[in-house]
């Protein structure tokens, strides 16, 4: 404690922005806010990115930790107590001026608030109400603020918390009980899910509320998020799906975040370290699924099942998907509902509803659809328009998958060029060899390329 | 052919487009017949009478009001945002696109209409503009000067300063800021509590925009900070980093300077 009081606000920041980088959502989107003119700032219903850091991570927020100093010792975490890394605190005015001459400069979006548990829950998410409220009512702060409910913190303070914030957020930290029994021996699965549940229950109130008085403080307008580590404990992917699954139905969440572990600490309940580097693909992919619940109308069930719980390396999940249900194509552009038009691989929610609207103007063709954001080289075998397939094309599984393992897969920048080494990490995940496709038949060449 | 194609000259600017929409729209003509080129990007047809249209503000005004009162302002908004892109053919896809609109029985529908070339052409220049838009929403960068005022300058390839002033004005109200486009030589200036201003065909005087406060140099030097500690090194992914962020957009961001 001594160390942190004479510490500069270069070093303090330093250290618990650092320490803070292994959380994951850095969005400002889901409120929209202008100022009042009385002070500084104002909310983008779609959030505003400011900058990318060298991991290709949107920079929104002024992500920070309060304090990375903690009692608490989860085996992942950097800031557990029982490591030895130089520790420090910010005082709640520090943190105001950072984030209101950051503003000003068109640096960031907000705040990103997080923290260690210093001395306890209560105590620490008294010093994050006390920042806020500063922020909030002295600084006349009207920009985005995203805040971590700290587990076993009072109720009282939680709620009185979410009435200054635009999104919260309690870490599930990871998919099963288990695995936060093993990894975090301070949390519980009840200590977590008492505060999102309650965050959810005050939220509801406060939608009537605002229904009765337009001008009732609004709590949490941007809704709560969570996020996962994937890979530090055996779940496979269809575990992982249902959690989420049941997250956005019966928490009402805004957002589940998935998080590739990466090897901090060393610890006998860890993965070993095997040097291959996070799995980024695979987080990759359950993002991608996660996007197919919230927007496509999938369920998690009908992408994975406990015979084949894992997401296919080589195509996404919607692709995955449709190979599967081959009787369900081709659809017919000028005619079949926005629901359906959503299930084809290569067509966008957005281009689907493109599609709706202007189809009742005109008859589209391949060129009009390419033009409405389309991926053709994806949806061409799933489609047709006013009766014609784009070319003439077999409705075959494996001349299907074939020729879309052709048409490179458009991945986040490196995910594609850290090579699929990455392959040798799911074979502890329980991954099949057959799952990789190789059926009778098929053209073997890019499969060998890709599996390297 | 009874009547040779008239095409109206214009400049690259609102209201020199809007009035040459003004012009075109007067000849009562279908898309075929009637164009508008903005000047320096002419290259002379057959058969084509080429007409100077007069710059008036009060000729766009009366479109504006026309797009607005028929279209709808959504509709006004994609339209707008065409005529700020850079691109030699906006003019006609412009007047193509309310051409197109009269043939219609709800007119207020026409951007849904995207089989047709050039409300499709309208739709894409515009996405582009408010993309770009959003984009400097989040990549511009103030400095405070010596005097206090905040100084941002952009080099975006659209003129998007008209997009982009009102955002900053409802964020910063009390603040004294100045936005330069370095590509079209033009200002937006704020005053403190005051609506924001346009102004044309002005240069920023770079030596004085250059004299910043004291503790600019310290914030830099903190968000400079702040940028390299919160990447993950084991996530490296400098592509990834530069599909995010292209390269022409780094100009003028502290973080990538020296």
């Amino acid at each position: 404690m001594n160390i942190a009081e004479k510490m500069s606000v270069r070093d303090k920041l330093n250290i618990l922005s650092d320490a803070a980088k292994y959380d994951v959502a850095c969005t400002s989107s889901g409120t929209s806010r202008s100022g009042d003119g009385s002070g500084m700032g104002n909310c983008e219903q779609s959030g505003i990115c400011h900058s990318f850091s060298a991991d290709g991570r949107c920079i929104s927020l002024l992500k920070v930790l309060f304090t990375n100093e903690c009692v608490f010792d989860c085996k992942y975490c950097v800031n557990r107590a029982s490591n030895d890394v130089p520790r420090a605190s910010f005082t709640p005015d520090e943190v105001c001026t950072l984030v209101m001459e950051f503003y000003r400069r068109n640096y960031i979006e907000g705040l990103f608030l997080s923290s260690g548990v210093m001395k306890n829950p209560s105590y620490t998410m008294e010093l994050i109400y006390a920042t806020l409220h500063k922020l909030r009512t002295e600084c006349n702060f009207q920009g985005y603020i995203h805040v971590k409910a700290i587990p076993g913190a009072s109720q009282e303070l939680i709620a009185k918390v979410g009435f200054l914030a635009d999104r919260m957020s309690v870490n599930l930290e990871l998919p099963t009980a288990e695995g936060l029994k093993l990894l975090a021996p301070h949390k519980t699965r009840k200590s977590i899910l008492t505060p999102m549940r309650l965050v959810q229950n005050r939220a509801l109130e406060n939608k009537q509320e605002i229904a009765v008085y337009r001008n009732a403080p609004r709590f949490v307008p941007a809704g709560q998020s969570t996020q996962m580590i994937i890979g530090a404990t055996p779940e496979s992917d269809y575990q992982i799906m249902n959690v989420a699954e049941s997250l956005y139905q019966k928490f009402d969440l805004k957002r589940v975040f998935y998080s590739a572990f990466i090897h901090i600490n060393d610890d006998k309940n860890l993965p070993a370290k095997r040097g291959e580097g996070p799995p980024l693909l695979r987080e990759h992919r359950l993002y991608q699924a996660d996007w197919l619940l919230r927007y496509y109308e999938f369920e998690a069930a009908e992408l994975l099942s406990e015979e084949n719980p894992n997401f296919n390396v080589l195509l996404d999940p919607k692709c995955n998907w449709a190979l599967k249900h081959l009787e369900c194509f081709p659809v017919e552009v000028n005619r079949a509902d926005y629901h359906t038009l959503l299930r084809v691989p290569g067509i966008g929610y957005k281009s689907a509803s493109r599609i709706v609207k202007a189809r009742r103007l005109g008859t589209l063709d391949f060129p009009d659809l390419k033009k409405m954001g389309v991926v053709l080289k994806r949806a061409l075998y799933f489609l047709t328009c006013s009766g014609k397939m784009m070319y003439p094309t077999r409705i075959e599984e494996d001349y299907i998958t074939r020729n879309l393992l052709d048409v490179k897969e458009k991945l986040p920048g490196g995910i594609a060029g850290m090579s699929y080494k990455q392959l040798s990490l799911f074979d502890d995940m329980n991954f099949r060899k057959e799952q990789f496709i190789i059926h009778e038949g098929m053209k073997k060449a890019p499969i060998e390329r890709m599996l390297g | 052919m009874s009547r040779m194609k008239k095409v109206f000259i214009c400049n690259d600017n609102v209201t020199s487009i809007f009035s040459a929409v003004y012009d075109a729209w007067k000849e009562e003509r279908d898309e075929g017949s009637v164009g508008i080129v903005l000047r320096g990007n002419m290259e002379q047809e057959l058969f084509c009478e080429y007409i100077e249209s007069k710059e008036y503000e009060k000729k766009a005004i009366a479109v504006e009001r026309m797009i607005q009162r028929n279209l709808g302002l959504d509709v006004y908004l994609d339209i707008y945002q065409a005529v700020l892109a850079h691109d030699k053919d906006k003019g006609n896809a412009i007047l193509g696109t309310l051409l197109a609109a009269r043939q219609l029985p709800d007119s207020t529908k026409i951007m849904n209409h995207l089989s047709h070339p050039s409300v499709e052409k309208v739709f894409e220049l515009s996405r582009r503009v408010g993309g770009e838009a959003h984009q400097f929403k989040g990549f511009l960068r103030f400095r405070e000067l010596e005097n206090g005022v905040l100084f941002a300058q952009i080099e975006p390839k659209s003129q998007v300063l008209t997009c982009i002033a009102g955002h900053f004005s409802d964020r910063l109200p009390l603040e004294n800021f100045m936005i330069y486009d370095r590509s079209h030589k033009m200002f937006v200036v704020h005053e403190a509590r005051h609506q924001w201003v346009l102004v044309l065909d002005e240069e920023a005087d770079m030596e004085k925009m250059n004299r910043v406060s004291a503790s600019q140099i310290e914030y830099e030097r903190l968000w400079k900070g702040f940028c390299e500690s919160i990447s993950i090194k084991e996530r490296e992914n400098l592509l990834l980093q530069r599909q995010n962020l292209p390269l022409r957009y780094r100009k003028n961001v502290v973080e990538f300077g020296q």
